[in-house]
């Protein structure tokens, strides 16, 4: 910010001067008589030149008028340049009057007033398209430089896929009881198959779509933890707090998951007597709030792990600043996992203008 | 007769591999455990002669509970799939089985423990008449970050006493192990390992050179070039000790 700023300023320092020296450079090498005040009059109108832009750039800047579709754009530019235009030569015209500059022809202020417009038009119109044109770049820089971190992320995200989503030590873990299940109880192990088969199915889908309705996430973080439940047995309680309300909102696929997966492998798996996963979504405020709550220490050292950080990241780039991530220790020997999605927002990674 | 225990904190997992055992009339599987406190009681009282061995268990893993042991087993590693075991079990050539465990694999591993039965000629754990006191056949677990080794008693060269810890010397390696020097020296057998200096127990059978020293002292050169230094009272011990 401090760059751009520094970078207005001068443009102004340097294109005021500019606007000074051509004049002087024109007088001295093509003038066919002495002009009375020429100097004094030049500095004025330079002056005042300097603050009414400065003042148009306020009103830019104040109605947003940069961030307006290029179309719009066009009809903003002439408008303000002739309204602005008008004011610079009002301001000018009138204050050359009462101090008394070169008064060469006896013409009426209003007279006065409307040929300095004509003349000032140019100038502001070219002050505005640079000061457009600037913006113009720059938000189209910013715009594919979101666009290359976003295709970046979702590449990384997907050769982590298998990795960070399904970890293959559950897949293995899974087989193995679902094995010693076929003697001891083979219903359970047909269910076990399908749930194991859901869970494969959609983290192959996930990276195909960018949100998926809650209810459908939900079903799939059941299958797994009933999987779990299969291997923790009495060590691992379970419990579900959902306003079936949220069924329909839009959650990144496997983000869920993913957090239950951390919940029983650094919370559950690390207890030799168990705990206990609960799984809340709800909403507060203007938030979809999905909150994973189990047993367990946070130990710090994977706060800025690669998870971590690609879930904050994932849910920005999908729903905006304004979605959250956070995971803290809540009490002595429980951990919390929140994700907070705004409500309003339902979908787009490219619908982000309105942040800007 | 192979006695074996199963230490896997799933129940599940545990059966199925006792009933993939029972394909091996040999072993026979006379204890489990779920956790690695109840794997140390288990392998302590019992003292069975092979152990299968899950990686990623609460509390302790596998690793950490073997390094607590003074005397470790044969053991065969089992893991889901744990990138990090894996490296480990890979860099030292532990012997290890991926769940869900394939017969084959199962009988090739049985099998290596057979033929280094009949190399060492005899059971592979004699039955000690005093299992209090380590013989050189037996081995320990080391750990020292990543790396990780089953090292026979025979093969360690030195104990040096660093702190809290012992820095054991074996081939070109010298970890260390949270166990002081003195409650190494109980247990070890004073017939092979000897106490030199406060600082130091050394292996006699591999002493390459003795050289008189200061005070009537000795000079022990072991046969990875250490130079240990014999001090006076002990040197006499010592003396004593080699006139045999």
């Amino acid at each position: 910010m401090v760059k751009k700023i520094s970078y207005y300023w001068l443009c102004q320092f340097v294109g005021w001067s500019a606007f000074i020296l051509a004049y002087i450079f024109f007088y001295l090498t093509l003038r066919t008589s002495e002009v009375e005040d020429f100097y004094k009059v030049l500095f004025l109108e330079a002056a005042i030149g300097f603050l009414v832009t400065h003042l148009m750039r306020y009103f830019i800047l104040r109605y947003k008028y940069v961030e307006k579709p290029v179309n719009e754009q066009v009809f903003y530019i002439l408008s303000i340049s002739i309204v602005f235009a008008m004011i610079y030569a009002s301001a000018a015209t009138m204050a050359e009057h009462y101090l008394e500059f070169g008064r060469e022809r006896d013409l009426s202020l209003f007279n006065k007033i409307m040929r300095a417009s004509m003349g000032s038009f140019t100038f502001i119109l070219i002050w505005n398209l640079i000061y457009f044109a600037y913006h113009y770049i720059v938000r189209t820089r910013q715009a594919q430089f979101d666009k290359i971190r976003l295709e970046a992320l979702v590449k990384e995200l997907e050769l982590k896929t298998i990795k960070s989503h399904i970890n293959p030590h559950f897949i293995f873990n899974a087989l193995n009881s679902i094995r010693a299940l076929i003697d001891e109880n083979p219903n359970r192990a047909r269910t076990a198959i399908t749930e194991l088969s859901n869970i494969l199915r959609s983290s192959m889908q996930s990276d195909k779509l960018e949100t998926v309705p809650f209810e459908r996430e939900l079903s799939i973080v059941k299958d797994y933890l009933a999987l779990e439940y299969i291997r923790f047995e009495e060590r691992l309680r379970i419990e579900y707090e959902i306003d079936e309300d949220t069924l329909d909102q839009p959650v990144p696929p496997m983000m869920l998951q993913t957090l239950v997966e951390n919940a029983i492998k650094h919370g559950i798996g690390k207890q030799v007597r168990g705990g206990v996963v609960k799984v809340i979504s709800g909403f507060r405020d203007d938030y979809h709030e999905l909150i994973v709550l189990n047993s367990g220490t946070l130990n710090g050292i994977n706060r800025d792990g690669f998870g971590l950080f690609s879930t904050r990241n994932r849910l920005q780039l999908l729903f905006g600043e304004k979605a959250k991530f956070e995971i803290r220790q809540v009490e002595s020997g429980l951990v919390e996992a929140r994700i907070s999605i705004p409500v309003e927002l339902k979908k787009g990674v490219y619908d982000q203008s309105h942040y800007y | 007769m192979i006695k074996a225990i199963i230490i896997d904190d799933e129940r599940l997992a545990r059966n199925e591999l006792k009933k993939l055992l029972m394909e091996f009339p040999e072993i026979e599987v006379v204890a489990e455990a779920a956790n690695a406190g109840e794997g140390i009681e288990k392998i302590e009282n019992i003292n069975p002669d092979l152990v299968f061995l899950d990686i990623q268990m609460p509390g302790k893993t596998g690793f950490d509970m073997l390094s607590e042991l003074d005397r470790t087993p044969n053991v065969i590693f089992t893991t889901a799939y744990d990138e990090y075991a894996l490296k480990a079990f890979e860099v030292n050539a532990l012997d290890y089985l991926l769940k869900p465990v394939e017969p084959k694999r199962l009988a090739d591993a049985i099998q290596k423990l057979h033929l280094q039965e009949d190399r060492e000629q005899g059971p592979i754990n004699p039955v000690n008449v005093n299992r209090s006191v380590l013989s050189e056949n037996d081995q320990v677990f080391v750990k020292d970050g990543e790396r990780c080794w089953f090292v026979r008693l025979a093969d360690i060269r030195l104990f040096e006493s660093v702190g809290n810890y012992a820095k054991v010397y074996f081939g070109p390696n010298k970890p260390l192990i949270l166990k002081s020097l003195n409650a190494l020296e109980e247990r070890l057998d004073e017939k092979t390992f000897f106490r030199a200096n406060r600082k130091h127990i050394v292996n006699l059978r591999l002493i390459d050179k003795i050289e008189p020293y200061f005070n009537g002292g000795l000079l022990l050169e072991l046969k990875g070039g250490e130079k240990i230094e014999v001090s006076r009272r002990q040197t006499v011990k010592f003396k004593e000790m080699m006139s045999l």
